[in-house]
């Protein structure tokens, strides 16, 4: 262990490696600034240009982009309510309250922080335990998958803000707007209206970009004379009491991050949800989330870059990709020559702990640089809104376009913006849509392939130990508040019937 | 102001990037050649970084070595497959467009309601083929496809499958066709999930392309039983598996790889680029794209290609039953 850490940082100290990790991240915290323009995309495009290198230099490059694509999509979602990722939409929530109360610069500070909190230990795990933890992450088939996004879907009650009925109303309406495409294992195409586009469903991206970028923009029109926010100096810096809430929640979210990022298809997006869930039960400060809380800010932000390091333990360790991105980054591999895998670690021990490392140092300089760049960034908002919502839309358009450079997702854009507007405008809350949109194929295909698994029976979720156990947890989630509910409120009118009737 | 200039920079970047797929199109010369024009497109209908994408951008980078021509390779996303080659359709008569294709071109028509099929487009080369290999995880039971043909006649056992509509998923079809046999599929969303289900016990067999499985076949994680191909690989790491035949199950199945231009091209430009594939052929980046994913490089040009196509059809027709 100490050898391969020696051989690490030998590898990942030398000048030219640490060049191109710090390129990485630099890149990677632009691409992660565009509206739509994921880790994924970034990585893909880019790779291509490191053919030349060495293979570690290229994989360490390509690795920044990955984990700084995180830092800088978690900036977009708290200035501009833009998320530049999935993994980021939460932060739209009390990130961007945040921002809205003249708090940007803490904001992104909070993010910075706990996204390296994350990433160090997240990394450590890496480093310790990348095997045992890739075998045991096998034991998660299907059954336990689903066991496990029904248990985030119970989250949904905490974003529902004030009218959970309105939050489930919304979260169903993004579980059906996820039925759109081929059935998951058939291929019985729904709701397609015989377009070949709505064929293998609604873009993710441009229905997020819509709702959040372009229902925000246009709503924020329709009240008008918004101010550009004018903070102080002063008020961009992290606050001591600020500063002192953020170590438990990340701490929480790094754990969350890392259990689910080492799950093949589980992933960022799910981690950062359900750990924002998890503040909403466990935090002392649960009843300020959604206002602007850092705990809002601190747990899902750790959690998606906890998620991120992650998925690399099943990518080095199994060959599996852990998330859409390493999955290319495994291409990359391919590329290069080398199969990752268990012998990867035998047969090129510099390179894999070299890579490892440089995630050190990739990090530490993402802190480094968005640490001092948080109160520069948070002055985006004092740009009057006249010249900030063109640009924020022509991103909006140019990020859709990119995903699939087709025109189809500019529309979807457009028709999402219009919803996203309507629904700000009455109230409805957009958080449980998107959650629904994103476990709704993850959900169905788990179903289906539970059912198959079964032969037919879904009941062997309760007859597998770790389903089980998941299960419980899920449905716990699922009564356990309402059940609670009702019980304060009987012992409240018993308490209140018993100091009316000595009266 | 800092953060705007650099958004700007990035809308910039970006913008380039869509832009620099809009080329000058080709066509003939004064004496009847033809001339692509210094821009080729190389469609990739599914997204960068996939299995279809890497073959894309070698077979373009191959293609740019013979004839000159900046060759761009261009993502167009959408339908599994569907929206890149409805992409191409739009594009008939125009020379200087391709798409890398593969089996989706056979299946799509079949399972979706679209609007081509391959007799659409003007096949050019087939590059290679992609055999599949049956195999389990190392602590099963099953020794050889005959214990899992065994097993299968008493028991339910249940198969991991890429995509409904994959070539894995039809060769399981053709051999419970050809033993007489029912599994249960699981269908995954790609080939590393369902090497993780296999590896973890969760489903019983699965199959897949020897490019995809070489990591786990190396480090033992799996066992190969048999390829389902008329002759063994003569990859080093291959070369001890069985063809289907010697173990008694006479079925063969791959997944081709290769390149199509659009319909109604002129003959000239048909030529032209079948010239050239047969030239790519030859090169060094030719052998390097086959080797680096283990593909058999059974070439086929032309009208050879297009009949290859038909039967391929017909097979895809037969075991996904419709």
């Amino acid at each position: 262990m100490i050898d391969n850490l020696m051989l690490g940082i030998e590898t990942a100290v030398s000048p030219e490696n640490l060049l191109w990790c710090a390129v990485g991240v630099v890149l990677g915290t632009l691409i992660g600034l565009m509206p739509g323009l994921g880790s994924a995309t970034g990585v893909a495009i880019l790779l291509p240009v490191t053919l030349t290198m060495e293979p570690v230099t290229a994989l360490i490059m390509l690795a920044g982009i990955y984990y700084g694509s995180q830092y800088g999509a978690s900036t977009s979602s708290i200035l501009i309510s833009t998320p530049g990722d999935s993994s980021s939409v939460v932060l739209t929530l009390d990130g961007y309250r945040m921002a809205r109360n003249g708090r940007a610069g803490a904001a992104l500070a909070i993010s910075a922080i706990s996204s390296f909190i994350a990433a160090i230990i997240s990394l450590m795990v890496l480093l310790a335990l990348a095997a045992p933890v890739a075998s045991w992450a096998l034991n998660f088939g299907p059954p336990e998958t689903l066991a496990i996004i029904l248990l985030g879907m119970a989250t949904i009650v905490t974003f529902a803000g004030e009218n959970m009925l309105r939050g489930i109303i919304m979260a169903a309406a993004g579980l059906l707007l996820a039925m759109i495409g081929t059935a998951s294992g058939f291929t019985t195409a729904r709701f397609t209206f015989g377009s070949m586009n709505l064929l293998s469903g609604l873009e993710f991206v441009a229905v997020m970009i819509g709702i959040f970028a372009i229902g925000e923009v246009v709503h924020q029109i329709h009240r008008g004379g918004e101010k550009p926010i004018r903070a102080r100096l002063r008020d961009l810096m992290l606050t001591k009491d600020e500063a002192k809430r953020i170590l438990p929640p990340a701490l929480r979210g790094t754990f969350l991050g890392t259990a689910l990022g080492v799950l093949p298809g589980a992933g960022a997006t799910l981690a950062s949800f359900m750990s924002y869930g998890l503040e909403g039960r466990v935090s002392k400060h649960r009843k300020e989330l959604g206002s602007g809380a850092v705990e809002g800010v601190a747990a899902p932000e750790a959690s998606n870059n906890a998620a991120a390091n992650s998925s690399f333990i099943p990518t080095l360790a199994l060959g599996i990709p852990g998330s859409g991105t390493t999955a290319i980054l495994l291409g990359a591999f391919v590329i290069f020559g080398l199969q990752p895998g268990p012998m990867l670690f035998e047969q090129q021990p510099d390179l894999v702990w070299g890579l490892l490392v440089s995630f050190f140092f990739g990090n530490l300089l993402l802190l480094v640089l968005n640490l001092p760049l948080a109160p520069v960034f948070a002055q985006v908002l004092r740009i009057p809104y006249s010249y900030l919502y063109p640009i924020i839309i022509v991103l909006s358009m140019v990020g859709a376009y990119a995903v699939g450079n087709s025109m189809f997702a500019v529309w979807v854009v457009f028709f999402a913006g219009a919803l996203g507007y309507f629904m700000k405008r009455y109230g409805f809350p957009a958080a449980p849509l998107v959650l629904g949109l994103v476990l709704g194929p993850m959900l169905e295909r788990s179903l289906v392939q539970t059912s198959s698994m079964g032969h037919g029976n879904l009941l062997i979720v309760f007859e597998r130990p770790l389903s089980a156990f998941f299960m419980v947890l899920a449905i716990l989630a699922f009564v356990g508040p309402p059940l609670l509910g009702v019980i304060n409120r009987r012992r409240e009118r018993s308490r209140q019937e018993k100091a009316a009737t000595p009266a | 102001m800092k953060r705007r200039s650099l958004l700007a920079a990035g809308a910039l970047g970006t913008l380039g990037m869509t832009l620099a797929a809009c080329g000058e199109s080709g066509g003939s010369g004064e004496d009847g050649e033809f001339d692509p024009g210094n821009r080729v497109t190389m469609i990739v209908p599914f997204s960068a970084g996939g299995g279809s994408d890497i073959a894309g951008r070698a077979i373009a980078a191959g293609l740019e070595e013979v004839t000159g021509s900046t060759v761009t390779v261009e993502n167009r996303v959408g339908g599994s497959g569907a929206v890149g080659y409805s992409d191409l359709r739009n594009s008939e008569g125009d020379g200087s467009v391709l798409l890398a294709s593969e089996t989706a071109l056979n299946t799509l028509p079949i399972v979706q309601d679209v609007d081509f099929t391959y007799e659409s487009f003007t096949p050019i080369m087939k590059a290679g083929e992609d055999f599949n290999i049956v195999v389990v995880a190392a602590d099963s039971p099953y020794q050889s496809i005959s214990d899992v043909i065994d097993a299968a006649k008493s028991e339910q056992l249940t198969a991991a499958v890429s995509g409904s509509t994959g070539p894995d998923h039809i060769a399981w079809s053709l051999i419970e066709q050809e033993q007489d046999i029912t599994l249960e599929r699981v269908t995954f969303e790609s080939s590393s999930e369902v090497l993780a289900a296999l590896m973890g016990g969760h489903v019983q067999v699965a199959a897949s392309n020897p490019g995809e499985l070489t990591g786990q076949l190396e480090s033992g994680d799996i066992r190969a039983l048999c390829a389902l191909a008329p002759e063994r690989y003569e990859y080093e790491l291959l070369a001890d598996i069985p063809t289907g035949a010697e173990e008694g199950v006479n079925v063969t199945f791959a997944q081709w790889r290769g390149f199509i231009a659009p319909g109604g091209i002129e003959d000239a430009a048909r030529e032209y680029w079948i010239e050239k594939a047969k030239e790519y052929e030859k090169t060094e980046a030719f052998s390097e794209f086959i080797e680096s994913n283990m593909l058999q490089p059974v070439t086929a040009y032309g009208d050879e290609f297009v009949s290859y196509l038909e039967q391929y059809s017909a097979d895809v027709e037969s075991a996904l039953g419709n």
